[in-house]
């Protein structure tokens, strides 16, 4: 994709955000953001019991990279394993979303990512925890 | 809307943008427009060259050598101080501390003359304007000594509400600390009017003087202040530099904030005897090079004449502030009268998140800041998280101004959903 073509992603992205809102079920939540900016999302994370698979949301306001970015992920996400999603790193994130837009303002770009690490974590040490009373 | 060029009467522009070679260069195939003054200000030609000069041919450390360099040496730092004495009207250049930065400059009044006079119940008077950097320093020591902070109001368009000042000025305020400039709101404070203020009810007053000095006739003596602080990087001169002035009796009384070298004069296993002022407060090697840089920079700004870089700033302010209100949904935060605003342009420009707005002007070749510009209580107070802020200097043109208005456009174009 050029330069224009990523940028026009990204703005999709943000102006039309996929699975936004909060999801009321949810196994997991975590909210984060960058305090120096404003940016701020919540990552919701529901695992179904039978088949392992993920459905992940998010909400929050911020700057068009922040939301773009939090928007690209749930989709990404969506379908996946604990261990899958806890897979996603930063580099490929940054290369999908169009690196040399998002190096500047890593911070906004990775706020997402962080944030739905950390409720998948926390999803991960319930599931072991209860693996291990099962024993 | 004024012509450009009546911009033009007291300071000649095109002269001192040929002064700043980082200002003749394309960012992203645009001509730069330097935005973000209040920041760190560029460089002229000749603090680069002082500093160039002193490393090729004068370097040695300062106040040791009996060696010719090294007193070349301290005779060029300590040239630099008598110049920056002069130029705020200290009575003597024993008045004038070299430290870091303006942060570092308010950190050793607060813990050096803080913790030696600060005692529980005692309060320390700010205004809701500050800068980080002089609101957490006395945080750390009012915690420290349990003293109480306490704070002068600012109103809906960032000026300080001084009805209530005498009431807030009791025999428990010990110090009142205030900005001289916002850097946030440009608000240019009547500093003269609080120092006068608060002697009368016997404290002591600080100015952060970090967006005064650069862009106001300073006078410490007509103010009548205790201590002033300010950055050099703000003011044409080199990051790793700032002053501390502070009046006399005042510094001789008080401890010394960081031990080290140079700044004793005689020391035993058991202990050890200060050096006289300002050496008392500069332990270990000072930056030798910044001070020599900051000279050349004070050197450059009284060439100037700060009356003509004030009267520039005023008519570049009030430029900003007719072209942006003319763009649908800008809200433009802070005093709208240039009397009394610095050259500092915040705001927001509808619901595009300031970041935005800074990369698609980035994009255009023009660097403004966006965020809270280190004053996270004062957006919280004016309901805003984060904010864009156009700054300028004595190199800033209408053209430029032009050119921000036209990049509000363009970003309005690019988020068509704006409101």
């Amino acid at each position: 994709m050029d330069r224009q073509g990523q940028i026009d992603f990204i703005l999709d992205h943000y102006e039309n955000p996929r699975r936004k809102g909060a999801l009321l079920d949810a196994g997991a939540s975590a909210q984060g953001s960058n305090p120096g900016c404003g940016d701020l999302v919540t990552m919701y994370v529901k695992v179904d019991p039978q088949t392992g698979r993920a459905d992940v949301t998010f909400d929050g306001t911020g700057c068009t990279i922040s939301q773009a970015s939090a928007s690209y992920l749930v989709e990404l996400a969506s379908g996946k394993t604990l261990e899958d999603i806890l897979a996603i790193d930063r580099d490929d994130l940054m290369g999908a979303l169009g690196r040399d837009i998002v190096e500047q303002r890593a911070p906004c770009a990775a706020l997402a990512l962080d944030t739905l690490h950390a409720a998948a974590h926390e999803l991960d040490r319930e599931r072991a925890c209860h693996e291990i009373r099962m024993e | 809307m004024l012509a450009s060029s009546s911009i033009l009467r007291t300071l000649d522009v095109q002269a001192v943008r040929a002064d700043f070679p980082i200002l003749s260069q394309s960012v992203n195939g645009k001509p730069l427009a330097f935005l973000d003054s209040a920041a760190s200000s560029q460089k002229p030609l000749a603090v680069i060259e002082a500093m160039n000069e002193y490393y090729r041919t004068t370097h040695a450390n300062v106040h040791r050598g009996v060696y010719t360099l090294s007193e070349r040496a301290t005779e060029l730092y300590e040239n630099a101080r008598k110049r920056v004495a002069r130029f705020i009207g200290a009575k003597s250049s024993r008045e004038i501390i070299f430290t870091r930065n303006t942060t570092e400059s308010i950190n050793l009044v607060a813990q050096a003359w803080g913790r030696a006079n600060l005692r529980p119940g005692n309060e320390i008077l700010l205004t809701e304007l500050e800068h980080h950097s002089n609101l957490v320093p006395w945080q750390l020591i009012a915690r420290e000594t349990g003293a109480r902070v306490r704070y002068i109001p600012v109103d809906g368009q960032g000026v300080l509400q001084l009805d209530g000042l005498d009431a807030l000025l009791t025999e428990r305020t010990k110090i009142v600390a205030f900005a001289q400039m916002s850097n946030m709101l440009g608000t240019i404070t009547p500093a003269a009017e609080i120092v006068r203020r608060a002697k009368a009810a016997g404290a002591l007053t600080l100015i952060d003087a970090a967006q005064g000095v650069p862009h106001l006739p300073t006078n410490v003596q007509e103010l009548g202040c205790d201590f002033l602080a300010f950055s050099g990087h703000k003011m044409c001169g080199p990051t790793g530099i700032g002053v501390l002035y502070g009046r006399r009796e005042l510094l001789e009384a008080m401890p010394p904030f960081l031990g080290g070298g140079d700044m004793i004069r005689r020391v035993t296993f058991e202990g050890a005897e200060w050096n006289e002022l300002p050496w008392k407060f500069e332990a270990g090697t000072p930056a030798i090079a910044e001070g020599v840089g900051l000279g050349a920079a004070v050197d450059y700004l009284s060439g100037l004449g700060m009356d003509a870089v004030r009267a520039h700033e005023r008519e570049i302010i009030a430029y900003a502030l007719e072209r942006l209100a003319e763009v649908p949904t800008v809200a433009i935060y802070g005093p709208m009268a240039p009397d009394i605003r610095g050259g500092v342009a915040t705001f927001n420009l509808g619901d595009i998140h300031p970041h935005d707005v800074a990369a698609v002007l980035d994009a255009e070749g023009i660097a403004i800041r966006a965020g809270h510009h280190c004053a996270m209580p004062l957006h919280e107070k004016f309901g805003l998280t984060a904010s864009s802020r156009a700054s300028f200097y004595i190199y800033t043109i209408p053209e430029e101004i032009d050119r921000l208005v036209e990049g509000l456009y363009k970003a309005r174009s690019i988020y068509k959903k704006a409101k």
